[in-house]
């Protein structure tokens, strides 16, 4: 299939050191470093890829939806090529969406608090992303990418007193949504882009339809003057 | 009828046709809601006949949350509703099964990570069954997927998190995954292939509107 709908889920689990490949059975939560921007692909905490993600000449991507743990002043951030995505208004670096704009999951909390022997850690309020990444992000053939997960406070409890609990490390996550368009597809994407039209499952479509509409109407001209002709 | 919306909901504890409860040492591994052997099951792998177009609309798996990990909640205690482990001690940040769902069409993974390696697919905390105000999706299908006549399908769960769980067969609504689809059948299906082929999305109203255009077309 040549247009496809893709997610990638990373959380700071793994089952021994700081990352790993894939994913593991019972992994456990590790320290993040703070304010720093960390790959979700290839960063190496958590669970990674085995290369950078990139579009070959034949793929064209359109990030849809980015989101990200809103317990310790999580943020995501997309990069593409060496040029992040979000900026502040004078064109500066920052951390990118902000989990409690955007939490990952939906219905989160933005608080962890509890003692040793709670049943709940949380204050239960469930969050709702105030966020929508419209326009989408497109990836063009060519183009490496990336999802840059950051904390503004440690998930450690030793380094960070809110956490509530002694001697924990907290899990957090980063969500990435994407469609992946490939072959005749993206060729399509290309050029809906260079029309200025939105890249979409819908519009690849119509494109498809007007293409063929053409051709029909191309191929009655073509017989009806042969007909005309023969008379 | 030859447009049917339809569904399939898995749970790890049934064991209709299966005849067996899945356990804590399945996870890990991915398991067909069809045919994998546990939970329950149906009497073959999921196929469309040479008459049948299959479009898949939704799928979500149970959820899972991020929590601390080691020793900090009480053995038997959970969080939102999803189980942090049956002792302190085996607390590792997450609660639930940690459980993901892919699609699968003869052969072929749907869901690829970034460097073309198939994956577990979609997370439950994602795309979570069922949903509920702590669980919302921040996922959904489109496009859909589509299961052409004479192909082969499956939708399979992986869960990792298995010191969530008492070790032994797990309880019902512990791990359960849902799909929802549209069965195309007959002249429909072969609407539907003709949609494909004109490149257009294949769903009920498609399917009418194409029909409708031929009735047109003969003057009807």
């Amino acid at each position: 299939m040549s247009m496809r709908s893709q997610v990638y889920e990373w959380a700071n689990l793994s089952t021994s050191g700081n990352f790993m490949l894939r994913r593991g059975l019972n992994a456990t939560a590790v320290a993040v470093p703070v304010d720093r921007e960390i790959s979700v692909f290839t960063g190496q905490y958590g669970n990674n890829i085995t290369k950078p993600a990139e579009t070959t000449a034949t793929q064209f991507v359109v990030i849809e939806d980015l989101a990200a743990s809103a317990y310790v002043g999580g943020a995501v951030q997309v990069v593409i090529n060496t040029t992040s995505y979000f900026q502040n208004p004078d064109v500066t670096q920052q951390a990118g969406v902000p989990g409690t704009a955007s939490p990952y999951p939906r219905g989160s909390s933005d608080t962890v608090t509890g003692t040793a022997t709670a049943s709940n850690v949380d204050n239960g309020v469930q969050l709702l992303n105030a966020f929508e990444l419209t326009p989408d992000v497109y990836v063009l053939p060519g183009q490496v990418w990336d999802m840059r997960y950051s904390q503004s406070l440690s998930n450690v409890s030793a380094d960070n007193g809110a956490l509530g609990v002694t001697g924990s490390t907290l899990a957090v996550a980063a969500f990435v949504k994407y469609t992946l368009y490939d072959g005749p597809d993206a060729l399509i994407a290309n050029k809906l882009l260079e029309l200025g039209v939105t890249v979409n499952p819908n519009n690849v479509d119509w494109y498809k339809r007007t293409l063929i509409e053409q051709q029909s109407a191309a191929a009655s001209a073509a017989a009806a003057a042969a007909a005309g002709g023969a008379q | 009828m030859s447009m049917r919306s339809q569904v399939y909901e898995w749970d790890a504890a049934r064991t209709n046709v299966s005849g067996t409860e899945m356990t804590t040492t399945q996870f890990g591994s991915a398991l067909s809601i069809f045919v994998g052997g546990f939970g329950n099951n149906i009497t073959k792998p999921a196929e469309t006949t040479a008459t049948q177009f299959c479009v898949i609309e939704d799928i979500a798996v149970t959820p899972s949350a991020f929590t601390m990990n080691a020793g900090d909640i009480a053995g038997g205690s959970s969080y939102r509703g999803l189980p942090t482990g049956p002792t302190t001690q085996d607390s590792t940040g997450i609660a639930g099964p940690r459980a993901y769902v892919q699609i699968r069409i003869n052969t072929t993974d749907y869901f690829l990570d970034p460097d073309n390696v198939g994956n577990d697919g979609v997370p439950g905390t994602a795309s979570p069954y069922p949903r509920s105000v702590n669980f919302q999706p921040c996922f959904n299908l489109y496009p859909d997927v589509y299961v052409l006549p004479g192909q082969t399908w499956d939708v399979r769960v992986t869960a990792y998190q298995s010191n969530n769980y008492t070790a032994g067969d797990l309880s019902a609504g512990d791990l359960q995954c849902f799909v929802k689809y549209t069965l195309y059948d007959g002249p429909d299906a072969l609407i539907a292939n003709k949609l494909l082929e004109m490149g257009i999305s294949v769903n009920p109203g498609n399917v009418d509107w194409y029909k409708r255009t031929l009735i047109q077309s003969q003057g009807m």
